[in-house]
């Protein structure tokens, strides 16, 4: 954390030099978080704009005891969210389907880049996408995504369902065969 | 060895740690951004300091005229006592503005002594009063100013701020050494300075109590105005003059106004007001005139007297405005000579028409305005002056043909001054926009007709309804 405490010191006072320094460091790994919320790349650079400008005004809030990466993340990942919840309902959905789980060989996922997986992230509907985000990649159980967006832990885990088999059907198009099948709940 | 991963997984390991450069214009973006951010705060900064600096200033100047307005600013009525050990000291100060003791000429001590003496066989009491407004003020208007300042105009504001944040405990201290040792000069002098503390801490705690944040308002009103004809004329004058039988005319006024809010309650307002003014005459039967012998019996015309230019159409007549002067002379109308007066100037006119004066102002006004309610429905009262600037001055004759310009009202004044008075409600609409409905009366100071021989000073009620914001 220390290496941050002089630029973060410099950019609360300021410093051009320092702010576009400390952007430079996060930017590229916060685009990625963005994208992974958005719709396309014009909103995630919307988000990653609004989401720096917020880390740069809020600099004087951040304690050092933390990681300053989670911090900013948890910012981009808090204006993504509420973008969304401003653009898109979040339809109260109960029913929890199971989903069947697939496994892939190694062959099959050398074949598939990110950046394909991303855009199958961002063809999800906007609910299916951020529930997946949050549960999968972002590791929140159902409960804080259901305090995180107001809505049932039900409706949580039936979009997260929803979103998997999206994506199991997406990939199998995409990238051939599925391997091995195990059934279990969300 | 093959090893397989389910959906989560793949997703997880691919883009958890995902990158990718965003453009390059984002970062010029951002910085601007909170460049500019950083410029609202600055600014909102120095708003408040400015806020701040101007309300010392007004505080500062406010003091300083206080004591300016009063003849004991340079000279302190000061009355003490301290040669008569028997009687007590009776202090008394003539009002607030009190120089400090320790600024007392000393040549001018005798004399204030005296004049303790004399004023200390009126009174016997041996009470030290420090409550201002209990200070006998039959010994300040006996006084005489004693005691001139050597103190600049500037350190005296600052003293006296020095004076507000003393501590409590010494005006304790001072009263302590006063009841020990009543008699000694500096007794006067403490107490005085006592006294003085006590005004300024009132003074500084009505302050803190009154002081609010300006604030701006800008609105727009309209208003119907009722127009109340009201003025006089010389007997010749009138002899000669049309009837007014239905002076009174509704016109239409409004505008965009700009109120200054300081504190709660009192606040200025000027804008711009258009305010239309007008009068509409007729005229009494015909019937009796010997003049008008030709004309249908029992109707409405005016038998008005007109003086008519020779070889022109040009014909003036009189109305309670003032000259009438026609630039043409009306269709429908029938002028006839008197036939027992042979000159040409003496003629009257047959016609069942109306004729309406119309004169257009503009208003700058000014208004100082006072909240008597203040809740979700304020009740405010306003008045003050106004320049009204004439714009406008036409006559028309209607008939049942319709409305036609004829000609404009002689020795209108340009510029005329009006004063207003008014009680409005102020309704909430929002924290920032207000719903403003007040009736207010205005009446016109001067005559609005500069002809000697005629006095015109209409009045115009109107209930100007609008909507303010206020930033």
């Amino acid at each position: 954390m220390k290496e941050f405490e002089q630029l973060i010191k410099d950019c609360i006072a300021g410093n051009q030099n320092a702010l576009a320094k400390l952007y430079r460091q996060f930017a590229p790994k916060m685009f990625g978080v963005c994208l992974r919320y958005a719709k396309d790349s014009t909103e995630a650079e919307d988000n990653l704009q609004e989401g720096f400008i917020k880390v740069f005004n809020n600099l004087k809030s951040f304690r050092n005891d933390g990681s300053l990466e989670g911090w900013i993340r948890r910012i981009m990942i808090n204006v993504s969210l509420e973008k969304i919840r401003k653009q898109h309902l979040m339809y109260p959905v109960e029913d929890v389907a199971i989903y069947d789980s697939i496994n892939y060989s190694d062959d099959v996922i050398a074949k598939i880049s990110a950046d394909d997986l991303m855009k199958l992230i961002q063809e999800l509907p906007p609910r299916y996408q951020l529930v997946f985000n949050l549960y999968v990649i972002e590791g929140m159980s159902h409960q804080e995504i259901a305090d995180e967006m107001s809505i049932t832990q039900g409706t949580s885990k039936s979009n997260l369902a929803r979103a998997r088999e999206i994506l199991k059907k997406k990939v199998h198009e995409n990238f051939g065969e599925i391997n091995a099948k195990n059934n279990y709940t969300a | 060895m093959r090893k397989d991963r389910n959906l989560d997984e793949l997703f997880r390991d691919k883009l958890l740690n995902y990158e990718q450069e965003p453009p390059a214009y984002l970062l010029d973006n951002i910085l601007s951004a909170v460049a500019g951010e950083r410029r609202k705060k600055k600014l909102i900064f120095w708003r408040v300091a400015g806020v701040a600096a101007a309300l010392l200033i007004a505080f500062v100047a406010g003091w300083q005229l206080n004591n300016g307005d009063l003849p004991e600013m340079k000279q302190a009525d000061l009355v003490g006592q301290s040669s008569t050990p028997t009687k007590s000291p009776e202090i008394q100060i003539q009002s607030e503005r009190v120089m400090p003791a320790q600024e007392i000429n000393p040549a001018t001590t005798s004399l204030a002594n005296n004049l303790a003496n004399s004023a200390s066989q009126k009174t016997q009491s041996r009470s030290i009063d420090l409550n201002s407004e209990s200070v006998a003020t039959t010994f300040a208007s006996k006084s005489t100013p004693i005691a001139s300042s050597n103190e600049s105009l500037l350190m005296k504001p600052l003293k006296s701020l020095y004076r507000m944040i003393k501590p409590e405990t010494e005006n304790s201290n001072t009263l302590q050494a006063m009841k020990n040792d009543e008699n000694s000069p500096a007794l006067i002098q403490k107490t005085i300075d006592q006294q003085i503390m006590e005004l300024n801490k009132k003074i500084l705690t009505a302050e803190n109590t009154s002081e609010e944040k300006a604030r701006w308002l800008v609105g727009a009103q309209v208003s119907p105005e009722y127009n109340v004809s009201r003025g006089s004329q010389s007997r010749s004058y009138a002899s000669n003059m049309l009837r007014s039988s239905s002076a009174n005319q509704v016109d239409l006024g409004g505008g965009i106004s700009v109120e200054y809010k300081k504190g709660k309650r009192w606040s200025l307002q000027s804008g711009v007001y258009y305010s239309g003014l007008g009068q509409s005459s007729g005229n009494s039967s015909s019937s009796g005139g010997k003049d008008l012998q030709y004309a249908t019996s029992g109707s409405n015309y005016f038998n008005t007297p007109v003086s008519l230019a020779p070889n022109s159409n040009r014909m003036s007549m009189n109305s309670n405005a003032g000259v009438i002067e026609l630039s043409k002379i009306p269709s429908g109308l029938v002028v006839g000579n008197s036939l027992e007066d042979k000159s040409l100037n003496s003629a009257v006119i047959v016609s069942s028409t109306n004729f309406i004066q119309n004169f257009d102002y503009i208003e700058i006004p000014l208004y100082l305005r006072y909240t008597l309610i203040d809740a979700k429905f304020d009740v405010v009262m306003l008045g003050g002056f106004s320049s009204n600037v004439l714009v406008g001055n036409q006559i028309f004759v209607e008939d049942s043909s319709g409305k036609s310009l004829v000609g404009k009202t002689k020795d209108m004044e340009t510029l005329n001054y009006s004063g207003t008075l008014g009680l409005g409600i102020k309704y909430e609409l929002s924290n920032r926009l207000f719903l403003n409905v007040e009736p207010r009366m205005k009446y016109y100071l001067n005559s609005l007709n500069s002809n000697s021989e005629v006095t015109y000073k209409p009045y115009t009620i109107g209930v100007f309804t609008g909507l303010s914001y206020e930033f």
